[in-house]
């Protein structure tokens, strides 16, 4: 899902970048009210996880590969907002010394795996909070959502932008991107990122002694 | 602190087994570099070839002159050790301007 630099028109960078930039503002003051000694460790590990668990790539049939994201699982023990600032952070250093994903769509990327991710998964677990594998539905629900915006983006590009018939940017029409992003995100990578989300939230709330932030608002 | 040790050894023993990423070299869905187009499509979309893209310093979780397994390691290793220490900056700058 990381979307790579030429991938989107100038237009949309732009208006990813216009409204993730409120978004993060928002989100770092937010991290500041709750971070500090007892938490710093807890969000540290979580977000050093969440660069970890995406270069576990797994392969798939159609001789393509994905990861989990690990957002989910930072937003329903915290907040979603600081669950959105982690992955972000995570995205820059991944765009910036890893090459992965690109510097101008950086924006897009945060939107879908650190925002839309990190909101859908905390919704998704507030509504089923009661049942057992709650955490597992968070975490599939999370990571599909943010493929649904991720293959939106991607998939206006032929749409709008074109020359003599060739695309300019990225090429696949929407319905191609959806079914093969969101699909894959639906089979296989939401699988993982709902394990990856259940283990992690069965382990930490088993221990009592960490305390973490309580969800209500 | 026993526990937060505990959450520390599940993060290192996935720390351990990160070559495993390394198992499949399959492009993920989306992300392919421009051979791909030139091949499925005949050509390259004028924006991806003329994309710019910054000189990433451990480019695709590699060192130059290292295996792929070495590179991948201390790339995992930075990786984590930025982002903590980043968190940690910001706990600190935190905590350094509420007292003031």
């Amino acid at each position: 899902m990381h979307i790579p630099d030429g991938y989107l028109s100038p237009e949309i960078a732009i208006a990813t970048y216009l409204t993730a930039t409120p978004l993060w503002i928002y989100g770092f003051k937010k991290l500041k009210t709750i971070l500090n000694e007892e938490t710093l460790p807890l969000i540290g590990v979580l977000s050093a996880m969440s660069f970890i668990i995406m270069m576990f790539n797994i392969p798939i049939p159609g001789a393509t590969s994905g990861h989990a994201v690990g957002a989910v699982i930072i937003a329903i023990l915290f907040d979603p907002w600081i669950a959105f600032i982690s992955v972000s952070l995570v995205l820059l250093i991944q765009a910036v010394i890893f090459g992965d994903g690109g510097v101008s769509t950086y924006a897009a990327n945060a939107l879908s795996m650190a925002f839309v991710g990190s909101f859908a998964g905390y919704y998704a677990f507030n509504f089923f909070k009661k049942i057992k594998f709650a955490p597992f539905i968070a975490g599939w629900t999370g990571i599909v959502s943010s493929s649904v915006l991720t293959s939106f983006l991607l998939g206006i590009e032929p749409i709008f932008w074109n020359e003599n018939g060739h695309p300019l940017y990225f090429p696949f029409d929407l319905k191609t991107t959806f079914i093969a992003l969101v699909g894959s995100h639906m089979l296989f990578f939401g699988v993982v990122e709902g394990i990856f989300t259940m283990l992690v939230y069965s382990y930490i709330k088993q221990k009592k002694e960490i305390k973490v932030v309580s969800h209500e608002r | 602190m026993k526990d937060k040790k505990r959450l520390l050894y599940i993060f290192l023993s996935m720390l351990l087994f990160v070559p495993i990423g390394l198992l499949t070299d399959a492009p993920a869905w989306g992300e392919w570099d421009s051979g791909y187009y030139q091949k499925i499509l005949g050509f390259v979309p004028k924006g991806i070839k003329s994309a710019k893209s910054i000189n990433a310093f451990m480019s695709d979780y590699s060192i130059k002159g290292l295996s792929d397994i070495a590179g991948y390691y201390i790339s995992a290793v930075v990786g984590a050790t930025l982002i903590f220490g980043i968190f940690f900056i910001i706990a600190k700058v935190n905590k350094n301007e509420k007292s003031h």
